[in-house]
């Protein structure tokens, strides 16, 4: 008898192996693509559990895909050209110097639970974001607003004098400090979402982080979508909510977000019908492209994609440390080898042509100098370097890069580089915390202005995260950029902050994004733009009578 | 090795007729000659490897089998064939130190247990019932998080909780074992406990344990792919077979000679440590008639 146990066992081990070989796709095939078609439900491939659902606590491009259907903002952006549409706000002034904006509020406008939403709403949760306790690392795309810097740093405690003001109940009046050509594109941004007052405070103070107000059967929003199911790590569902204030031609029912984080694993899903929208991983970008697979979609994505280094620790305390790093990464064979998108090598932080802005960069690959560089360093030959560690949240395409720059920075420089990997969450607080060396990093534009690159690396900007501090960089962005008279102007003080940065190198640029999706044919709507924003408002499905994909 | 303690007739020891046995059994031979020329390999590499295992050629990528690089390259260039030489390394020195543990552990407190019965039997066994209540891979994540990433924690982790079973086997050997005749003539003849289970009980337990250590050697290789896939266990750019594999996987459209060279190698190493297990355990029962 015990041997047949043994017995079974070596069988059911040898399967195991056997499945592991040939990897037998799942058993059961129901596909979601064709019931969703029928039913009105988009399947979303979302690539992570989301940090948080608080629109002022998260930080990350998966969060704002399930945010933006839960939220809405006084304006929303067009899903192809980006302009503002009215959202919330029905119409808006803006004065001659365009430094006060007037929001007319719909009166039809309703939270998910049926309340009232107004002006007053907007005042309380700006209130709420500006609050230092919550720690909101978005806090200072609020900086625009009179006096709300100031307020954030505690220099005045009476938010009254905060440029926000609740005129009556349906007309919001903000005051900016100076003109900037982006401010309704902030609006668009979740951390300017309003949130619902009631709901917050009944599960833990204005301030409190964490707490279960984003909760399933807890959480109340203004948008299109309102949250029906949070299986943690399985799937998150929003159904239309019947109070939003254009409900009716929304036309999707639900929408179901799935947090995959291997992207092989969420193509497959999209082959085998399980989703509408997926990721794809770049060694199948070719095989895609070749047979003119209409689901294939590459487009220009304003982000940047780089390593934060942490110049706290002693080995990257030198600015020729963190340049020598920088200049021996060989970009070009990284987007033509292992990236494989359409990818552009990048050598500055702000992706070329935002807003009109071309940045110059002296970085290239040049490991000679880096070499010379490192040496000056107390590093000759990497002698001495200690081994440093690279972060990265879990995911193959960054583990293919981390790879690659290890070696790279191997050869180049001989210095030992190990790699490290934490699931999603885990890695934004590592990071936010800075207990990480070296940690992969990507920006997606929220907005489209080379501002929304530079100022995250403001002193106390929370998504800087690098602990680099540069005075004169501060003044530039902060004082001269939003005091510049002309167009050309402000780029050149842009071009002046980006050399700061690309000398002192506190975040090393490796290239810029292409959005790389499967978009299954029956999604109508979709829209195309470079920030990749979904809008669930619009976007419908379309069965068709045969569904031949592949 | 001729017992003393027996009488002077002439008798042929357990692992002489053992050894005999083995030798006629073709298939364990077979797996035994796949196995030590895998180790020799293993032992060999550093000289004998074609290529670097970390050198990348990215420009190069992902080749298939040539003259060049006979079992490919990975997608950063690097010759497969190496990788997988090196691979071996890291999965055989895992598989078998890992499992050593296990079996050092696992026969001991087994044997102690089965062999003084009672209450110390029943609070090893509660022990054993403990510790695999503990879900055991958050187990070895603890330890790995506790004690920091390091190859030799790796096999002291994988061993420590791989022991369970080889104790709960050898323990219920050893409970049929203890009562039996012979045990009871050695008693009689004066022994100590300690010679008894070293010389009559743990000779006897030998086939199952036999058996299921070759079954253990590749759980562990696949455990440690699986924690170095975590991050936990070897670091880039060292590789064994499981990682290679689980690498493998994800291009197996694209590149699939990345994933069916080591998919290969290692399901030629589990078959020969089965079919040596197997022979073994016939050469080895005491039990069977002599010829």
């Amino acid at each position: 008898m015990l041997y047949k146990k043994l017995y079974s066992k070596s069988v059911a081990l040898l399967a195991i192996t056997g499945l592991i070989l040939t990897l037998s796709s799942c058993g059961d095939y129901q596909s979601n693509v064709e019931s969703g078609n029928r039913e009105g439900t988009l399947h979303w491939g979302n690539g992570t559990e989301p940090q948080s659902l608080d629109p002022h606590i998260a930080t990350g491009v998966p969060e704002h895909h399930i945010i933006s259907s839960l939220m809405e903002g006084l304006v929303y952006k067009d899903g192809e050209t980006l302009e503002p549409r009215p959202g919330v706000a029905k119409s808006w002034d803006i004065s001659a110097d365009g430094r006060v904006y007037t929001f007319y509020l719909r009166q039809d406008a309703r939270w998910s639970n049926g309340d009232l939403h107004n002006a007053h709403d907007y005042v309380w949760s700006w209130w709420r974001a500006l609050q230092p306790a919550l720690g909101n690392l978005y806090a200072y795309m609020y900086f625009p607003i009179a006096n709300a810097k100031a307020y954030y740093d505690g220099e005045i405690n009476d938010f009254s004098q905060v440029g926000v003001k609740a005129l009556d109940d349906y007309v919001l009046q903000v005051t900016l400090t100076e003109p900037i050509p982006y401010f309704l594109q902030l609006l668009d941004h979740y951390s300017t979402y309003p949130v619902h007052r009631a709901t917050v405070e009944k599960f833990g103070t204005a301030d409190q982080r964490g707490t279960r107000w984003t909760f399933e059967g807890n959480i109340v929003g203004n948008g299109a979508f309102q949250l029906k199911e949070w299986k943690i790590n399985r799937r998150i569902t929003v159904e239309r909510n019947p109070h939003y204030w254009n409900a009716e031609n929304v036309r999707l029912n639900q929408v179901v977000f799935y947090p995959t984080e291997n992207v092989t694993t969420e193509e497959r899903m999209f082959r085998a019908g399980q989703l509408h929208y997926s990721g794809i991983p770049s060694d199948k970008i070719q095989t895609y492209s070749q047979s003119d697979d209409p689901s294939l979609r590459i487009q220009p994505y304003l982000g940047v994609y780089f390593y934060r280094l942490n110049v706290d620790k002693p080995q990257l305390s030198d600015k020729r440390v963190r340049r020598a790093l920088g200049m021996t990464i060989n970009r070009d064979q990284l987007v033509s080898q292992i990236t494989k998108g359409g990818q552009i090598p990048a050598y500055a932080i702000t992706p070329p042509g935002t807003m009109g802005y071309y940045p110059e960069s002296d970085l290239a690959f040049d490991p000679e100098g880096a070499k010379k560089l490192l040496a000056e360093a107390g590093y000759p030959n990497g002698e001495g370097f200690p081994t440093t560690e690279i972060l990265y949240n879990t995911s193959e395409g960054h583990r293919k890069i981390a790879v690659a720059l290890q070696q790279m920075w191997k050869k180049h420089l001989n210095i030992d580089v190990i790699l490290l990997n934490q699931e999603w969450k885990v890695y934004l607080d590592t990071v936010s915390n800075h207990h990480y060396e070296i940690a992969r990093a990507g920006w997606i534009g929220d907005y489209v202005d080379p501002n929304n690159f530079l100022d995250m690396f403001l002193c106390n900007g929370g998504n800087n995260r690098t602990h680099w501090c540069n005075p004169v960089y501060d003044q530039i962005i902060l004082q001269q950029v939003p005091k510049a008279q002309t167009h050309q102007q402000r780029l050149e003080l842009f071009q002046q902050a980006e050399n700061i940065l690309l000398d002192e190198m506190p975040v090393i640029p490796i290239y810029i994004y292409t959005s790389n999706n499967l978009v299954h044919p029956t999604v109508k709507n979709f829209g195309r733009n470079i920030l990749n924003q979904a809008n669930y408002r619009e976007m419908y499905l379309e069965p068709q009578k045969t569904e031949a994909i592949d | 090795m001729i017992d003393p303690s027996q009488p002077t007739l002439k008798g042929s020891s357990l692992w002489l007729d053992a050894w005999i046995k083995l030798g006629k059994n073709r298939l364990a031979l077979s797996g035994l000659v796949i196995l030590l020329f895998l180790i020799v390999v293993s032992l060999l590499t550093p000289w004998i490897a074609p290529y670097s295992y970390e050198e990348q050629n990215l420009m190069l990528g992902a080749t298939a089998p040539s003259a060049a690089h006979w079992l490919g390259t990975d997608i950063f260039g690097r010759d497969m064939l190496t990788r997988i030489m090196y691979g071996g390394r890291v999965s055989l020195m895992v598989g078998f130190i890992a499992t050593a543990v296990a079996l050092v552990i696992g026969i001991l407190w087994g044997a102690i247990a089965g062999f003084v019965g009672g209450r110390l039997d029943a609070v090893m066994m509660r022990i054993v019932d403990i510790m695999y209540a503990l879900p055991f891979m958050i187990f070895i994540v603890l330890l790995m998080v506790v004690f920091g990433r390091n190859i030799l924690l790796l096999f002291v982790a994988i061993g420590a909780v791989e022991w369970l079973t080889m104790a709960r086997i050898v323990r219920g050997q050893v409970m049929t074992l203890r009562k039996q005749e012979f045990v009871e003539a050695a008693y009689s003849m004066g022994l100590s406990k300690w010679a008894i289970i070293r010389r009559h009980i743990i000779p006897n337990t030998l086939g199952p344990v036999i058996v299921y250590t070759t079954l253990t050697i590749p759980s562990v290789m696949l455990l440690e792919a699986f924690l170095s896939f975590l991050g936990l266990g070897i670091q880039p750019p060292q590789s064994s077979w499981g990682l290679l594999i689980n690498y493998g996987v994800e291009t197996m459209e694209e590149y699939p000679w990345l994933l069916i060279f080591p998919g290969i190698t290692l399901s030629l190493t589990l078959f020969a440590l089965n079919f040596l297990g197997d022979g073994l355990r016939d050469a080895l029962d005491p039990r069977a008639s002599k010829d």
